[in-house]
């Protein structure tokens, strides 16, 4: 389902209410907090549109401030592309703003930094470039804004060298303690080799987008859009191109309801104690009743023994019977009371056990949605015989699909509960999230449990399963979604 | 070696010959081989602190594309410092990596060097085993830096304490330089040393 499928139903949804409870603010209000936390507005765009969007900037501030568009743009790009907010600075403080955009020098009264030897006055034809040590005619050096003066050739081959490391906008002037930097046409001027050139518009152009707020860069592979939103936020994006999904914010893997940073702390640690973990990886567990071996081989945890018919849980082992929808714990971690009296090496197994609860729950969901992914290939499978035998059309079995595609989306937003659970303090506020996270999961649960054995297409009681486990994910990333 | 890079050394050479520095002994460039892109530094250990009196030898490699990109240059002589690797002699220190100028020389670089024996920067270690003892056993730090100086740099102040306590290791069989690295890095306390090298 993409973004604008949510927002389209998300309006309906207002409308209605607005019309039935005309004139009741209360209720509109409630209205308005029902609004989908993950709605998110934004464009794919393509490389040129995003040059054109750049140089409409560039063309915008340098007629406001009449100052070079080169000169415009690195004003943007040290500054952060505000036209407002740069066009005020300057208008206040255009000393200040070129040298907090490190155009021009801190100190004005810059020695003439032309070494101590024979410096490149008027009275002297033949100066010394200081970084060659070659004397040149005058004409043949070149300064930026400070003054320091430097032969053409040695410009050239400073930029050459810096663009082959692959720096292009950061690139400054060669003077000894000097931050000040080289505008794009003081640079592109100087290179001779087409080679080059190509490439430091070309990682210029990767600075520029990186340093605009609004704009991100497609994470996936070989992929070269660019997401533009207005409003820059933590939320879900699907790249119109390659349908890669991630955080517009930090351009990871999408994470709600946890924050860029818990998700980063997380996944360092996950990669620091990979091997403590490992263990638990492995793909198997015995059935708690009879001890038969048994095999995961779907996404849904609710499992039953296919020996003795023993209903129990995946992940705790328990009886499936007190998962029902009055009391279900198994995702909730209970910290041990008088943890602060105990040894040292029991606060760090504690640690340690608490760490591996909820990547133990992180994990397996994780290998769930594989698991399920391999579902929706074989309820395809299944859909395609149903038809063959003429029980239902292929729509009629449609329903199956938007069934499976939505677990898919229902457990992938559990499975980054579980972080955000791990860094959460205890308190009411967590035992709440604890307490959704517990009916997300049972729904997500019982619709896995559904979908796998859906055999008639009987879909209202799936319809339902459906709602509820959205309604789950809805309530709990309102409550607890915070960009 | 780009002919701007050979030049330019040529130049800098001279020009370190002939400075103030060198009449007052406190830096020296020399030659290794006749490519010009290796050199030999020396700098002579600041007044004042716990290098004064040593000679510190260094390497420099200056890369094809000098100046614009900095000489890379490490210590050869041991030396106790918490922006200098103990065991390899690598430093760390801004100018000869993000902070280069091309306007910058070998000169000004064995000038930095020297500065930083002078005042060095434990919050931006290279040493992270030097810079922990100089943030919390400061006064076992100065000993063990004047110790390595007079050991390996030819300066005045020989610890004896220290060298007993080196001698008892190298009686277990270890050699000398392990035992020396190893009672520094444990503030010389030989019990610990001994539990580092046997455990």
């Amino acid at each position: 389902m993409s973004a604008e499928d949510q927002d389209s139903e998300c309006e309906i949804e207002d409308e209605d209410y607005d019309n039935y409870y005309l004139s009741n603010e209360e209720e509109l209000e409630l209205a308005d907090y029902k609004k989908d936390p993950e709605s998110f507005q934004y464009e794919c765009l393509k490389v040129e549109e995003v040059e054109k969007l750049l140089n409409e900037l560039v063309e915008l501030l340098s007629l406001e401030i009449n100052v070079t568009p080169s000169l415009a743009k690195l004003l943007l790009h040290t500054l952060g592309w505000s036209i407002n907010e740069i066009v005020c600075m300057f208008r206040a403080d255009a000393h200040g703003t070129l040298v907090t955009a490190k155009v021009k020098p801190a100190n004005n009264n810059v020695p003439k930094p032309l070494m101590s030897h024979q410096p490149p006055s008027l009275n002297n034809n033949n100066p010394m470039c200081p970084v060659c040590y070659a004397h040149q005619p005058v004409e043949f050096f070149k300064a930026l804004a400070c003054g320091h003066q430097f032969c053409k050739e040695c410009w050239s081959s400073h930029f050459e060298v810096q663009v082959i490391e692959g720096v292009s906008t950061s690139i400054g002037c060669m003077g000894q303690d000097c931050i000040v930097l080289a505008p794009e046409d003081f640079v592109l001027a100087l290179i001779n080799k087409p080679n080059i050139r190509e490439k430091y518009q070309r990682f210029a152009f990767r600075d520029y987008v990186k340093s605009h707020p609004q704009l991100r860069f497609c994470p996936g592979p070989n992929c070269d859009i660019i997401v533009r939103s207005k409003e820059p936020m933590a939320k879900s994006v699907v790249c119109h191109q390659c349908k890669s999904r991630f955080c517009f914010k930090c351009g990871t893997d999408y994470h709600a309801p946890t924050d860029c940073e818990t998700i980063k702390r997380w996944l360092t640690k996950c990669a620091d104690d990979s091997e403590t973990a490992n263990y638990i990886s492995a793909h198997t567990k015995d059935c708690p009743k009879c001890h038969i071996c048994i095999e995961k081989n779907g996404g849904c945890n609710h499992m039953q023994c296919y020996n003795c018919k023993h209903d129990f849980c995946w992940m705790c082992l328990g009886d499936w019977k007190s998962h029902g929808s009055e009391y279900y714990e198994c995702s909730r971690y209970k910290e041990n009371p008088n943890i602060a009296y105990e040894s040292v090496h029991a606060q760090a197994r504690e640690a340690l056990k608490k760490y591996l609860h909820y990547y133990e729950r992180w994990e397996n969901h994780s290998k769930s949605l594989r698991l399920e992914e391999q579902t929706l290939t074989r309820i395809k499978d299944r859909i395609e015989v149903k038809v063959m035998e003429s029980s239902g059309t292929w729509i009629d079995w449609q329903y199956l699909i938007d069934a499976a595609n939505l677990l898919a989306k229902c457990r992938y937003t559990l499975k980054y509960t579980y972080p955000y659970a791990y860094y959460m303090e205890s308190g009411p506020r967590k035992e709440l999230f604890e307490y959704q996270q517990a009916q997300l999961e049972a729904e997500i649960e019982n619709l896995s449990w559904k979908i796998e054995r859906a055999e008639t297409t009987d879909r209202g009681d799936l319809q339902n399963q459906m709602d509820i486990a959205e309604k789950r994910r809805s309530i709990l990333l309102k409550d607890f979604l915070e960009v | 070696m780009a002919n701007i890079a050979t030049q330019r050394i040529k130049r800098e050479f001279k020009e370190v010959v002939k400075s103030e520095e060198v009449a007052r002994c406190a830096i020296r460039i020399d030659l290794v081989n006749d490519s010009w892109s290796e050199l030999r530094g020396e700098i002579a250990g600041p007044p004042d602190t716990p290098y004064e009196g040593g000679v510190f030898a260094l390497e420099i490699v200056v890369p094809e594309t000098y100046p614009f990109n900095p000489p890379k240059v490490r210590f050869l002589t041991k030396i106790w410092h918490p922006n200098i690797s103990s065991v390899t002699g690598a430093i760390c220190l801004d100018i000869l990596k993000d902070q280069w100028a091309a306007a910058m020389t070998l000169r000004t670089v064995l000038l930095s060097l020297q500065a930083l024996l002078a005042a060095a920067e434990p919050d931006d270690p290279q040493d992270a085993v030097v810079a922990r003892q100089y943030k919390e056993y400061h006064n076992i730090f100065k000993t063990t830096a004047q110790h390595w100086t007079a050991v390996y740099a030819g300066g005045p102040n020989r610890i004896a304490e220290y060298e007993n306590r080196v001698t008892r290791l190298i009686d277990m069989g270890v050699d000398e330089l392990t035992a020396r690295a190893v009672l520094s890095a444990n503030n010389w306390d030989l019990e610990r040393a001994t539990e580092t090298i046997f455990s």
